[in-house]
């Protein structure tokens, strides 16, 4: 057996030379003929006889060949380096495919990684498959009464009392809803304040996701305690970026909104945090120490919630009993409070539940909105990849046709079947290894491209952009799929011509019957996918100029917004009103400043505060509406027009009374038609806190939450204003709500100074103040269309992609025909056929496979697929006729210019050449 | 396909007991089957070289470029130790077949 082996190799490393077997084989015959000399025959005669008795000296000669044990390795070697000669010869075709199949495989690998990434992806902690989120929405910030019924919100109570009562959970870590910003500074350094993204967790946060932190230590439960010190936790990135893994940062105090607080440690690598978000934390802080950092008063009143929790859950403890223990548990610590304990809210309470999800992937804030367009591309990229696949096998269809002759001349020389099948399959993999490392080079930009689009802005999203290999390994397989059968076909179907008829029956001379029915199909399918994308991405890109043609009912030309936190410069809310009227003085003192407008938050910035809401003299139906605080220039500022009464006016301060200006839809949802609102009073629900405001005006209904959105029903009360209910209720020191978030500026003409503008002005009113985030009124609005831009961006891609893919295959598969009929053509012209019904004839040829492909597959699947994009779309049902007749035209321009360029050079074949080269 | 393997496995046979007498160049293997089974048994060229050369990888028989009768130059094969084992136990097999199949065509 060794000995065996050891002959093996020995031959493998010293293949004999293949003229021996021809020497023996002479040597054969040779005999032969002598005995047949020796029989009586003339010599001619005699050596005619030898050759025919021995036979097919090729095929004796391949046998003995393939007896050889390292003929395998051999063959292939021989065969790959055949291949890419062959591959080199052709470069148009070599390069057609390539980029045909690189486009496909990297599309479908860069979409399934983005999908892998955001949708599959576990978060980097110890066994996530035990964790458990409570609840399942991504409900969020800060709530207050009852919603439809599932929770995924909780108070801090609520998180106490499911932490005292959840014994099936070993931790039940609770964190902040809603990541916000804070300033922070390093002592003792030159650093300036800089806006960070902070998020408040519980004491055994990391605990519960089982992390070691990188240096120093973390939280324990110790740290999560009403007046302990105050400590914080960085991130690695911000402790690499910022501070080059400095280890001294670990025990050094850092002024964090204007408050000295410790870093206790840092978090480990690759931690970034319970959510996939473009603003990971650079921050952690304990729970307990948001109302005095970030003056944040909900943390200890009972009914707001604004909580997350994840726990770990024992092990063996089954789901379905535990969830209706934590309802229970929910339901009890709910009852608790006010808003549960009168009637309407005894029937809410019986209402309440919660769903228990799976908390390995953190909270999937970003997997809820990316899903169903992620989904959507993945179909669509799919479809791309089939016509990729179609024009390969068009393209190997059409070469391994043209190549007929090549193989009845080998098959007549005596070339084995096999070994020409096999010879062919080795190409259509190389070419298939060659398309895949190109697909890779696109997969990757493509992943790079898809989260600039997907994450515009954000460095640090924690998503990796390597193609995944299981992805990779997919879409290879299918392109190796395409090219082995479509490779192969055609070298079976000649192999098995007798090669005299092939030879003899030269290529040139064929009429209609150019190209196969297959080849045919296959261009058929590719015009109707072609059409099904090029109709989608016009939905969507219909779509979305629908989106952006909506009147947002403000007027963003010339208006800067400037996020900053004077709570995190150290101002009190006793001490803003004198605050603002300096930023109104000083940034009107700019000369083109037309407007200053301060407010809580602005349009079209997705923030969001409600409350509950009461009319005066009505009973508390449970309604509630959001509400914004302004100065006197704001609606001005934004756009806003006031319709009836009047916006706010510098007399709107702190000492008068508390008025209120109401949109539209408030007035529609809160009055009768045809009820005056002006002068009416309304508060949050309760007998004295009804009445608290007087509404004075009614303003058009601008976006806040985003275009779409409709009834948003709003009021907004003076920047300065106290809350008449929270006047009553605590001092001013802490009500939070006082503080603004934005100052809205509008200029007489674009400025592009005004961001270092403003820097100059906060900096010199105090030199805590600083910039939040800086952005034209445009910039932000248009940060709201983000995804629909994303996605409308990719399906025009695609379908531009699919277009050129299709066209190509009809160029294909018409200059193949072309040069088949050449001499048909030839004889036509010389009867005395003119061009025009030459370029006539192909154009009919070629169209008419478009034709049968829009009309019979395409426009009926692109009909039908509408439904399933209907609802990722803006106020469209069904198809639209521009959107098809645009789509359909485009694909017959294509496909006419791709006929139109072989059935020219068809025309002006010269007849007596054509004849000629017969 | 067992009729071709038995075919091959035949043919093996009898180009290993044909070399066991002396050592043979590929013209001489088929004409000496064919005399000694009085023309009944005549060897394909296409089969008889692609057996050689399986014979030959498998280290049962070896090859040498000698002289042949009328002096050209021709390849000669002969066994090896292996080769001889290979035989000794193919004839048994075959002498266990043979009388198996005789005793029941009896």
């Amino acid at each position: 057996m060794v000995k065996e082996w050891l002959t093996r190799l020995r031959f493998l490393m010293s293949p004999k030379p293949h003229r021996e077997i021809d020497d023996e084989v002479q040597f054969h015959i040779e005999q032969l003929t002598g005995a047949n000399i020796a029989a009586g025959m003339n010599p001619q005669e005699a050596r005619r006889r030898a050759v025919i008795a021995f036979g097919g000296v090729e095929s004796a000669r391949a046998q003995s060949h393939e007896q050889r044990p390292s003929f395998f390795l051999g063959t292939l070697l021989q065969d790959v380096s055949y291949a890419l000669r062959q591959l080199r010869k052709s470069r148009g075709f070599t390069m057609t495919a390539v980029l045909t199949l690189a486009l496909g495989i990297g599309a479908n690998a860069a979409i399934f990684t983005l999908v892998n990434a955001v949708l599959l992806k576990n978060l980097p902690v110890v066994d996530p498959s035990t964790l458990v989120r409570i609840g399942n929405t991504n409900e969020c910030c800060v709530n207050w009464g009852a919603n439809n019924g599932s929770y995924s919100l909780f108070a801090t109570d609520d998180w106490h009392q499911l932490q005292k009562n959840a014994r099936e959970f070993e931790e039940l870590a609770a964190m902040q809803s809603g990541i916000g910003q804070i300033i922070a500074r390093r002592d003792k350094t030159q650093e300036s304040a800089r806006s960070v993204s902070s998020e408040f967790v519980s004491g055994n946060y990391f605990r519960t996701f089982g992390l070691k932190p990188q240096i120093g230590r973390l939280f324990t439960d110790a740290d999560n305690v009403e007046g302990a010190p105050f400590v914080a936790v960085m991130s690695y990135d911000m402790w690499q970026n910022n501070y080059a893994g400095d280890p001294s940062v670990v025990g050094s105090t850092f002024w964090i909104n204007t408050k000295a607080v410790t870093i206790t440690g840092i978090a480990p690598k690759g931690f970034y945090g319970d959510r996939l978000s473009s603003t990971p934390p650079d921050f952690y802080l304990p729970i307990e120490s948001m109302p005095v950092l970030a003056n944040a008063q909900h943390v200890h009143i009972p009914d707001r919630r604004w909580l997350y929790i994840i726990g770990r859950v024992k092990p063996g403890v089954a789901m379905a009993p535990l969830q209706a223990k934590i309802t229970e548990l929910v339901r009890q610590s709910f009852a608790a409070t006010t808003i549960f304990s009168d009637e309407q809210g005894k029937r809410a309470l019986a209402k309440v539940h919660v769903v228990l999800s799976p908390g390995g992937a953190g909270i999937q804030d970003i997997q809820d909105s990316y899903a169903s367009k992620l989904k959507l591309l993945m179909w669509i990229s799919g479809l791309v990849l089939l016509i990729a696949c179609a024009n390969i096998a068009n393209l190997l269809l059409v070469r391994g046709m043209n190549r007929r002759e090549e193989m009845s001349v080998r098959t007549a020389l005596g070339a084995m079947r096999t070994r020409i099948v096999r010879q062919l399959l080795t190409e259509s993999i190389v070419l298939s290894i060659i398309s895949g490392m190109a697909g890779l080079i696109v997969a990757y930009v493509g992943t790079r491209m898809l989260l600039a689009m997907a994450f515009p802005g954000a460095q640090n999203v924690p998503i990796d952009a390597r193609p995944s290999g299981v992805v990779l390994a997919f879409a290879f397989g299918i392109s190796l799929l395409t090219g082995i059968l479509f490779g192969v076909a055609p070298a079976w179907i000649t192999s098995n011509a007798n090669p005299v008829d092939a030879l003899r029956s030269s290529g040139s001379r064929t009429t209609t019957s150019g190209a196969s029915l297959l080849q045919r199909s296959l261009i058929v399918l590719q015009s109707a996918l072609a059409l099904v994308l090029l109709v989608g991405a016009g939905m969507f890109i219909q779509s979305l100029n629908k989106l952006r043609n909506i009147d947002l009912k403000l007027n963003s030309t010339n208006r800067y917004i400037i996020h900053f936190d004077p709570q995190a410069a150290g101002y009190s809310p006793a001490q803003v009103e004198a605050l603002y009227r300096t930023i109104e003085e000083r940034f009107h003192a700019i000369p083109g400043v037309q407007k200053v407008g301060i407010s809580a938050y602005t349009p079209m910035e997705a923030n969001n505060w409600g409350d509950g809401v009461q009319i005066q003299g009505q009973p508390d139906h449970h309604n509630w509406a959001s509400w914004v605080r302004g100065n006197a220039e704001y609606f001005d500022s934004v756009g806003t027009h006031v319709l009836m009464g009047r916006g706010f006016t510098t007399q709107d301060t702190s000492t008068s009374p508390a008025v209120a200006v109401v949109n539209q839809s408030f007035v529609k949802h809160f009055f009768k038609p045809g009820e005056n609102p002006i002068g009416r009073h309304f508060g949050s629900p309760g007998t004295q806190s009804s009445g608290d405001f007087e509404i004075v005006g009614v303003v058009e209904d601008t976006a806040y939450n985003s275009a779409t959105s409709k009834d948003h029903r709003m009021y907004f009360i003076p920047m300065t204003q106290r809350i008449p209910e929270s006047a009553r209720r605590r001092p001013i020191d802490q009500d939070t709500g006082l503080y603004a978030g934005a100052i809205v500026i509008q200029t007489d003409r674009p400025m592009d100074n005004m961001q270092s503008l403003a820097r100059q002005i906060l900096a010199a009113i105090n030199p805590n103040l600083s910039i939040v985030k800086f952005q034209t009124f445009d910039e932000q609005i248009a940060d709201r269309f983000t995804q629909d831009r994303m996605i409308t961006r990719l399906m025009t891609l695609f379908s531009i992609l699919a277009l050129l893919l299709a066209t190509l295959g009809l160029y294909g598969v018409t200059a193949y025909t072309v040069a088949r009929r050449t001499s048909e053509i030839g004889i036509r012209m010389a009867l005395g056929a003119n061009r025009s019904s030459v370029v006539g004839m192909i154009m009919r040829g070629a169209m008419l496979q478009t034709a049968i492909g829009l009309c019979a597959i395409g426009i009926p699947v692109a009909w039908f697929c509408v439904r399933y994009i209907q609802s990722q779309l803006y106020e469209t049902k069904g198809m639209d006729f521009t959107v098809l007749t645009i789509a359909t035209l485009t694909l017959t321009a294509a496909a006419a210019t791709a006929g139109l360029i072989p059935a020219q050079r068809a025309a002006s074949t010269n007849p007596s050449q054509a004849l000629r080269t017969e | 396909m067992p009729a071709t393997d038995l075919l091959q496995g035949t043919l093996d046979l009898l180009i290993l007991r044909t070399l066991a007498l002396e050592p043979m160049h590929g013209w001489g293997i088929a004409q000496r089957i064919q005399q000694v089974s009085k023309d009944a048994l005549q060897i394909g060229q296409g089969s008889l070289y692609p057996a050689l050369h399986r014979l030959e990888y498998k280290g049962w028989i070896q090859a040498e470029w000698g002289a042949s009768e009328n002096n050209r130059r021709a390849k000669f094969y002969s066994l090896t130790k292996n080769g001889q084992k290979q035989l000794k136990a193919e004839l048994e097999d075959w002498g266990r077949i043979s009388t198996a199949i005789a005793l029941v065509l009896k």
